[in-house]
């Protein structure tokens, strides 16, 4: 039986976003959305965490932290871009030290649009990175 | 059995004198290894000799007698001290030596000195056979492992001049002088290897010669002469009473109220010897002499003296006002010893604080007195100097090789010096994990204090839980700190190949002594440390002397766990292993990471020494003040005692 | 029966007790926030993910040493039911949680090292009270040993209301809640980041979780020890003790370590110092 699916833990970084998106996150850790319901933990550390959940479009100096970061993560691992940013580097993707999204950087398993996404959407995304960590618990397994 | 005894006296002396001798550092070499082993093995001959047996007493074999020796063993000691004295400028020491001389001098000419009933000059029980067994063989390791370890001092301190010959010489006569004072039952005979140590050990501190070490020694010798001038006035008043001098015969139930005074300046000594508050300063200033006098004088042999004649003294003062403020004492000196071990940031300095608060440990249960507190503080003895002795020479052989005493310098270990540090896994675990500082001695302890009644009662266990408490912080964070571990250059790993041979000897012998010793601790209990404690207190209870198994196994898992685990790891050669958290930042394993703005940065971890909480130089004084209130209060109502 | 097999059904049944009780912990902190919390077992669940996850391991002796921890735990619990003198219980104890130390001070991430020191302040700071504590028992009802004082006549807590009440004050320590919760914290982006478990995962945390589970166990022994004559009663005792903690651990922030090292020595040498010598004194 795959635990996964009941307990995954995020690890949330905020890649030169406005914070609207991390707003939002935060946003479902409280009573309104309880994420904590489905067993879902903020931890602040890459080593506990399951899903790695990325707002802001990437900038220069973020490209080593979040290399560094997703690293750290043990598999199964699974990265969900929050907001237009995370996803295509939103409206800042012509600026000099944008990178354009964190695919550019990192290989991403779900995107989640909106500026800002809503909370609905985010646990949406979420979920569907629970099902992408059950599909590659299965493939290692 | 006597001419064996007489031989481990007289032989390291006349080695000693041989040392003088001898330049060639080669020939030292083959002396000191055939010297030592012939010392242990004289050793433990005696112990088999002994066996299961009652106390034995003896004289001096061969119809010889002492005749006018003592005396004048004693002008040359005083001769040596005025001399030292006026050529270093300090009066102190002077006055208290030819105190002694004059007392002596009074009583031998002055024909006061009662006679001794025949054949009891020397008293050998179990007690005694312990203390020999850990002078003789833990004595002559640490010799042994002087001769790398002077080898390497001296390469890295070249402006020091070396004076190998007199130093080994030292050591040797040092031996002799402990056997002595083990053995001796009439008073004054152990008082003159009493001073023989003192004297030794101030040499020994000052070997360095440096202004610094000079004023260490010369602190050694006051306080030490000054609990030597309290034993001579001991013996100007007990050469009064019938019998006074036969230690044996004084010591053998609770002392009546003529014998009290005498007994209190007894007790001084031994807490002088044994570096008690208020009298640690000299213990601390020891830490500047070479490793191995540290571990001489510390583990081995020079501090046991104190607490051994306290063991002695406990079935006289037990149950006194006396016994309870000698009791206090220690027990005190060991809550506060403990406190600014914390905040001490030198490894020896810590070491030296673990010493001084396990003789408080000792010195507690002598001064209550009861079987169960004679078994404890005997374990502590034995397991001590075992474990105690490893330490000093492992944290000898780490300064060698790193040229610091600062516990900061000595982070991952595991992965600098591999199998020293197993080595001082073995000593940590031993002075804290297994049979040892913690466990059984403590735990026993606490279970006889239990039955204390009264308000005594209540805060020796309440001393007892702080200051155990404040040891797992200080050992912790030694642990800490050889269990950390980074990957290596090939020169940092290949520093392990240069300790010498004789360091190896030594310490892998001690470790493995400690192994031994927690293991045959049931053995040790019922045949050796229990019937002594019966035989000095009269006791019916035989229940604390039996190791239930379930701890016995607990202790020894314990025990072996991390310097298995070290042995284990030491070994692992590549392994993936992931990088540590920095915030996300990129780090290499050296700790030097990218930081903000394209900077640079270097991971430093310092470890807690509770400043803004305790201020360790407060506290070293406030116990210094406290003790020596009660030491004040100790002699005065010893004095009184009429 | 004999006190050992009630020392091995401690080694397999603690583990649940204590992760029913975690579950209990989350759901009911979470009402306290107005939210609904994660179902009963998410404690479970949660172990069972982490044994499913890679361990990234940053040195060899993580593992080993966080075996210990948790081996030493539950050898403290079976040697605590077993019938093994309590104050030798004590000092396996106090060794037990030395390994956690030295698993994350073995590290040399500043976090992990700094939780490591942190978490030796807070062994500091409890471990008076606890050797005090069984001393006290053993020393009211005469016995030794944990069956021994539950089947002794006379009744503990009324003769150590000193030492009871400060049981609640050092068990916020053991149990990791604020304000004591120095050393590591189940929440996110503290300021030592999770401090301890900073650089543990999978299977590594699990045992860190696996052995907090087993301190809870003790913890709940150690409070059925008081109310030594009805063993429900002493349950209960730690329910509502319990309960209060997690009130606690909602309402207030985390003190700074040497608030939490003076104010432990301090409730320590007043509270129990005081009681162990009234129970000298009037004998």
């Amino acid at each position: 039986m795959s635990f996964f699916s009941k307990s995954p833990w995020i690890l949330h970084y905020d890649a030169s976003s406005c914070n609207g998106c991390d707003i939002e996150v935060l946003a479902c850790l409280t009573p309104l959305y309880d994420v904590e319901r489905f067993g879902i933990v903020n931890t602040g550390n890459p080593k506990h965490a399951d899903i790695l959940l990325i707002t802001g479009s990437v900038n220069e100096r973020n490209i080593d932290i979040i290399e560094n970061l997703y690293r750290q993560m043990p598999d199964p691992k699974v990265v969900v871009a929050v907001g237009a940013c995370a996803c295509s580097g939103g409206i800042f993707a012509r600026a000099y030290n944008i990178q354009g999204g964190v695919d550019k950087v990192l290989p991403v398993d779900v995107y989640v649009p909106g500026c800002a996404a809503r909370p609905e959407s985010i646990i949406d995304g979420v979920v569907k990175g629970i099902g992408a960590l059950e599909q590659k618990r299965k493939k290692s397994a | 059995m006597g001419s064996l005894v007489v031989f481990l006296v007289a032989f390291p002396l006349l080695a000693g004198g041989l040392l003088l001798g001898v330049r060639n550092g080669n020939l030292r070499n083959v002396i000191v290894v055939l010297a030592g082993l012939v010392v242990a093995g004289a050793s433990i001959a005696t112990a088999v000799t002994f066996g299961n047996g009652n106390a034995v007493f003896f004289d001096l074999p061969n119809g010889l007698t002492l005749g006018r020796s003592l005396l004048v063993v004693e002008i040359v000691i005083a001769a040596f001290v005025v001399a030292v004295g006026i050529h270093y400028r300090r009066i102190l020491a002077p006055i208290l030596v030819l105190g002694q001389l004059a007392i002596s001098l009074y009583l031998e000419l002055g024909g006061k000195t009662p006679e001794l009933e025949p054949g009891r000059l020397f008293w050998f029980d179990r007690l005694s056979m312990v203390m020999i067994l850990i002078i003789g063989i833990v004595g002559t390791l640490i010799c042994v492992h002087s001769l790398g370890y002077m080898r390497g001092f001296h390469r890295s301190s070249p402006m020091i001049k070396g004076r190998r010959t007199v130093f080994f010489a030292l050591l040797f006569v040092f031996l002799g002088a402990m056997f002595g004072l083990v053995t001796s039952n009439y008073l004054p005979l152990m008082q003159v290897f009493w001073e023989i140590t003192t004297l030794c050990s101030f040499l020994l501190i000052g070997y360095t010669r440096t202004k610094e070490t000079i004023g260490y020694a010369f602190d050694a010798l006051n306080m030490n002469m000054l609990g030597g001038l309290g034993f001579s006035i001991a013996i100007l008043m007990l050469s009064g009473q019938p019998d006074g001098l036969d230690l044996a015969r004084l010591t053998a139930g609770p002392a009546t109220a003529a014998l009290l005074p005498a007994l209190a300046l007894l007790c001084l000594a031994g807490l002088t010897k044994a570096a008690q508050m208020p009298f640690s300063r000299w213990l601390l200033g020891a830490m500047y002499a070479p490793s191995p006098t540290s571990a001489l004088l510390h583990s081995s042999t020079m501090v046991k003296a104190g607490v051994f004649l306290l063991l002695r003294l406990s079935p006289a003062i037990a149950g006194s006002n006396l016994g309870t403020l000698v009791a206090f004492t220690g027990m005190l000196t060991f809550l506060f010893v403990s406190l600014v071990g914390v905040t001490e940031q030198n490894t020896k300095k810590v070491l030296a604080y673990s010493t001084i608060g396990s003789l408080g440990l000792i010195v507690g249960c002598a001064g209550l007195g009861s079987p169960e507190l004679i078994w404890v503080g005997m374990m502590i003895i034995i397991f001590h100097a075992v474990a105690k002795g490893l330490l000093f020479l492992v944290v000898g052989t780490i300064e060698n090789r790193f040229y610091t005493k600062d516990m900061e310098n000595f982070d991952a270990l595991l992965s600098r010096l591999p199998k020293v540090s197993v080595l001082a896994l073995i000593g940590i675990s031993g002075m804290f994990i297994a049979p040892f500082g913690v466990v059984v001695a403590k735990w026993t302890a606490i279970r006889a204090f239990l039955d204390v009644p009264g308000w005594q009662g209540a805060a020796l266990l309440v001393i007892m839980a702080f200051g155990s408490s404040l040891t797992i912080f200080y050992w912790g964070k030694l642990l800490i700190k050889v269990l950390a571990m980074r990957p290596m250059t090939q020169h940092e790993r290949s520093i392990e190949r240069r300790v010498s041979r004789f360091e190896w000897l030594a310490e892998i012998t001690l470790a493995v002594g400690v192994v031994a010793v927690a293991a045959l601790i049931g053995v040790i209990s019922e045949r050796v440390v229990g019937p002594q404690a019966l035989a000095t207190f009269k006791g019916t209870s035989q229940a604390f002397l039996h190791v239930e198994p379930a701890m016995l196994v607990t202790m020894i898992v314990a025990l072996l766990f991390l310097p298995t685990l070290a042995l284990w790891a030491s070994r692992q050669k590549r392994y993936d292993m992931a990088d540590f958290y920095a915030a996300g930042r990129p780090v290499t394993s050296a700790g030097v990471m990218g930081a903000a703005l394209g900077g640079v940065r270097t991971v430093t971890l310092r470890n807690y020494y509770l400043e803004g909480v305790v201020n360790g130089a407060l506290v070293f004084r406030a116990g210094t003040v406290v003790c020596g209130v009660l030491l004040i209060a100790l002699l005065t109502v010893g004095m009184l005692a009429r | 029966m004999n006190p050992v097999v009630y020392g091995v059904l401690f080694v397999f049944l603690a583990p649940v007790f204590g992760g029913l009780l975690a579950g209990v912990d989350r759901i009911t902190s979470a009402r306290m926030q107005s939210r609904v919390g994660p179902p009963l077992l998410q404690p479970f669940y949660d172990l069972g993910k982490l044994l499913q996850k890679d361990a990234r391991q940053v040195n060899p002796i993580v593992e080993p040493l966080l075996l210990g921890h948790v081996g030493f735990m539950a050898a403290t619990g079976a040697m605590l039911l077993g019938g093994t003198d309590l104050i030798f219980v004590a000092f396996v104890f106090a060794l037990a949680a030395l390994f956690l130390v030295l698993a994350a001070g073995s590290v040399n991430s500043p976090y992990s090292f700094a939780g490591a020191e942190r978490e030796l302040i807070v062994l500091l700071a409890s471990e008076p009270f606890f050797i005090l504590m069984l001393a006290a028992i053993c020393k009211v009802s005469g016995e030794s040993s944990y069956g021994g004082v539950l089947n002794s006549a006379v009744m503990v807590a009324p003769k150590l209301p000193g030492v009871l009440l400060a049981f609640a004050f050092v068990a916020t320590i053991k149990l990791r809640k604020s304000p004591f919760d120095i050393s590591t914290s189940h929440h996110a982006h503290q300021e030592l980041v999770s401090g301890l478990t900073s650089d543990m995962s999978g299977r590594l945390l699990g045992y860190v979780e696996m052995a907090h589970w087993y301190e809870s166990a003790i913890l709940a022994a150690f409070v059925v020890l008081f109310f030594n004559w009805s063993v429900p009663l002493g349950l209960l005792a730690f329910a509502v003790t319990y309960g209060a903690e997690v009130l606690v651990d909602n309402s207030t922030s985390r003190a700074k370590w040497q608030l939490v090292l003076r104010s432990t020595w301090v409730v320590t040498l007043l509270l129990v110092g005081g009681n162990v010598l009234a129970l000298f004194l009037i004998k």
